[in-house]
């Protein structure tokens, strides 16, 4: 215990440490916390569904939440029920076995709610396009409100996809 | 040697023959099918590392081929027993568990039956929307097929009753930012008496998008198979690649692909200790963890442009390499993460809230991993060796100095002192790379594939061994690539694990195994 407490102030906390080093997210977060003060009273909640990915996808929206981004200062929460969420975010392929699932899920999201796609093959199926087990993407199942592009893409380029999807639904109307 | 190793068997095989150096080739009749393959797995202990079947119908052999992949640990020496199968074939589940699922994903892929086989229910294609009669890893299915978007059929899920027995259904969609599978527990009060697990939710097709294409064009996909451990995929992958189209690479990208393993081993070992510790509400452990997962990462990123390493592998060599600015970089971060991960590890030990948690929990016998042929940490915690890198080494791994520790306990706790060791392993390999790392080019030319030639690659992944078989067809393409991740051998452990233990304790239990559900589905 004592060893805990020792380390505990030595160290600091971290999530204030890494400002100096990682300034994009802090620029990024601090507008992203803005905007959702504004708009969702301080909570953003998110629905992740996994339609068919390779788990890169979820390897790096899972890092969102570690002590270099901790995303929910930001007000960004990943939620387990869709019941819960303002936003369902897809990530991979929309495989044939999982589309009536997906489908469920995208339902039971109360409106108004926004399909976040994540990753190159969210879209449209990426290199599994045309293919037997897939329906390719969700692009034309479900009305997309922002894909955020690569393979996978990185914590930074999700909080600036989540920020882009606030700014383009409420700012520039 | 091999003589020696057939040689109580030898009336029942037809014939040998060598594929390449360490790939022997065992011809048998149907009948005797079931005696061969015992021998090998019971008498000589060997694993079953794979079994792919393929279709040669448009060959000489009009038939389809069903080849066991036995991997035997003493010496570097793989058997394959090969099988001419025309629409059925002996069922060998019954007295080999670890057959299970390779049989009935053959029947599902290629439409052979398995004679008698303990679970005829099909496993890839679900019969909820897919026509029973679609075997998409037939020569003559077009890939594009897709056939109208109905309910073909229902899955039998098995029974449990009795006085106060119920079933929890979870998935396939779970709580957590997790991939989809399907788990039903059947309990008495709060003891699990019964887990089934249905998987392949996220089957894509990799299989059947690789025919046709070159190796090339492969190499696009493969990095897709199974996101954390993409490197790893790629890497037994390139090797098949390489050994077919005999390609020696240079001896410092030898050195380079070794590092590079190691950093993905290293990555994926410190996200396990970090969501164990998740799993337990030790929430100051977890985040110290995740902290070190993330400086492994982003040095992945300072090295080579990406998080996960992806597209360094090239045939033939790697595509970055290190200048002595990079060196001193990653020897700067394995200082700092030794240093914290020594602070972690201390903290464990110490913590009897930590450690009542793990011990005896999700325990996994000896016994049960053997006839599964579980491999990697979920082998080795429960007593039986198993790490590629070791039986059949690659690369530079025959030079190196690790450990791969086993345990006996086969609990939680094991599984978690495996996965501390490798980590440990993972910083003495990288330094030893370092320390010798010799001069000169990281790419060579690759030579032109064969035709008509097949072999196996392989990697240990932090998982456990990813066993490839590619074959060409008469153009130098490629005609089958089969996949086999180690979750695929080791998810039926699972079901096994959480016996006796409480609901509670599944989630620490499936984070112990932490399998990959896109490596399973394909």
């Amino acid at each position: 215990m004592f060893r805990i407490f020792k380390e505990r102030f030595k160290e600091g906390i971290k999530a204030e440490e890494i400002k100096i080093r990682d300034e994009n997210v802090e620029i990024l977060g601090k507008q992203l916390k803005e905007k959702i003060d504004k708009y969702f009273q301080g909570s953003f909640a998110i629905r992740e569904v996994d339609s068919g990915s390779c788990n890169a996808c979820e390897y790096e929206i899972s890092a969102l939440s570690n002590p270099y981004y901790d995303i929910e200062r930001f007000g960004v929460k990943f939620v387990a029920s869709p019941k819960h969420a303002d936003a369902i975010m897809i990530t991979g392929c929309l495989t044939r076995n999982m589309y009536e699932a997906v489908m469920k899920a995208y339902e039971n999201v109360p409106n108004p709610k926004f399909v976040i796609a994540v990753g190159d093959c969210a879209l449209d199926g990426g290199v599994f396009k045309g293919n037997y087990a897939v329906m390719d993407g969700i692009k034309d199942k479900l009305p997309i409100d922002i894909w955020i592009k690569g393979c996978p893409p990185e914590p930074i380029d999700i909080i600036s996809g989540l920020l882009i999807l606030l700014n383009r639904k409420f700012e520039e109307r | 040697m091999v003589e020696k190793l057939l040689n109580p068997i030898k009336d029942l095989i037809t014939d040998y023959s060598f594929n390449t150096e360490n790939e022997i080739v065992i011809h048998t009749s149907d009948f005797n099918l079931a005696k061969v393959s015992q021998y090998l797995f019971r008498d000589l202990d060997c694993e079953l590392a794979t079994v792919v079947a393929t279709d040669d119908r448009f060959y000489d052999d009009r038939c389809f081929t069903i080849r066991y992949v036995y991997s035997y640990h003493k010496k570097n020496v793989f058997f394959i027993v090969e099988n001419k199968v025309k629409e059925r074939f002996n069922s060998l589940a019954n007295i080999m568990p670890a057959l299970n699922w390779y049989e009935r994903e053959i029947r599902d892929m290629f439409g052979l039956v398995p004679l008698n086989h303990p679970d005829p229910r099909p496993l890839v294609l679900f019969p909820e929307n897919f026509p029973p009669d679609l075997h998409p890893l037939r020569k003559d299915f077009d890939i594009k097929t897709r056939p109208e978007f109905k309910s073909y059929g229902k899955y039998d899920y098995k029974e449990v009753e009795g006085e106060g027995v119920f079933n929890i259904l979870v998935g396939p969609i779970h709580a957590g930012i997790i991939e989809p599978g399907h788990f039903r527990f059947s309990l008495a009060g709060e003891h699990i008496l019964q887990l089934e697990i249905r998987h392949f939710w996220k089957h894509r097709g990799v299989e059947k998008l690789a025919e046709g294409k070159t190796a090339e064009k492969v190499l696009e996909i493969v990095p897709k198979v199974s996101g954390d451990h993409s490197y790893a995929h790629t890497l037994a992958y390139v090797q098949a690649i390489e050994k077919l189209s005999n390609t020696e690479i240079p001896k410092r990208a030898k050195y380079l692909r070794v590092l590079f393993a190691e950093l993905e081993r290293l990555m994926c070992n410190l996200n396990d200790v970090a969501w164990l510790f998740q799993d337990v509400a030790y929430s100051f452990g977890a985040q110290g963890m995740f902290i070190l997962k993330e400086e492994v990462m982003r040095l992945n990123k300072a090295l080579t442009g990406n998080r996960f390493n992806k597209n360094v592998l090239k045939i033939g060599g790697v595509s970055v390499d290190l200048n002595q600015e990079k060196v001193n970089l990653i020897i700067d971060k394995l200082g700092y993460i030794t240093d914290k991960f020594e602070f972690y590890k201390k903290i464990i030990f110490d913590s009897a809230s930590i450690l009542d948690r793990f011990e005896t929990t999700g325990r996994i016998l000896y016994e049960t991993v053997k006839e599964l042929s579980c491999v990697g940490y979920t082998a080795r915690a429960s007593g039986l060796k198993s790490d590629i890198r070791k039986e059949h080494p690659y690369l530079i791994y025959d030079k190196l100095t690790f450990t791969s520790q086993t345990f006996e306990e086969g609990d939680c706790f094991a599984r978690l002192k495996c996965r501390l060791s490798d980590i440990e392993d993972s910083i003495s390999i990288i330094k030893e790379v370092l320390s010798d790392l010799p001069d000169g080019e990281i790419f060579t030319q690759p030579n032109l594939l064969p035709a008509n030639r097949w072999t196996l690659g392989y990697s240990e992944g932090q998982r456990g061994n990813i066993m490839y078989f590619v074959k060409t067809d008469k153009e130098g393409k490629i005609d089958r690539l089969k996949i086999r991740d180690p979750s695929f051998n080791n998810w039926q452990a699972i079901q096994w694990a959480v016996l006796g233990d409480i609901v509670a304790d599944f989630p620490l239990v499936n984070k112990s195994l932490n399998l990959s559900y896109a490596g399973t589905d394909l």
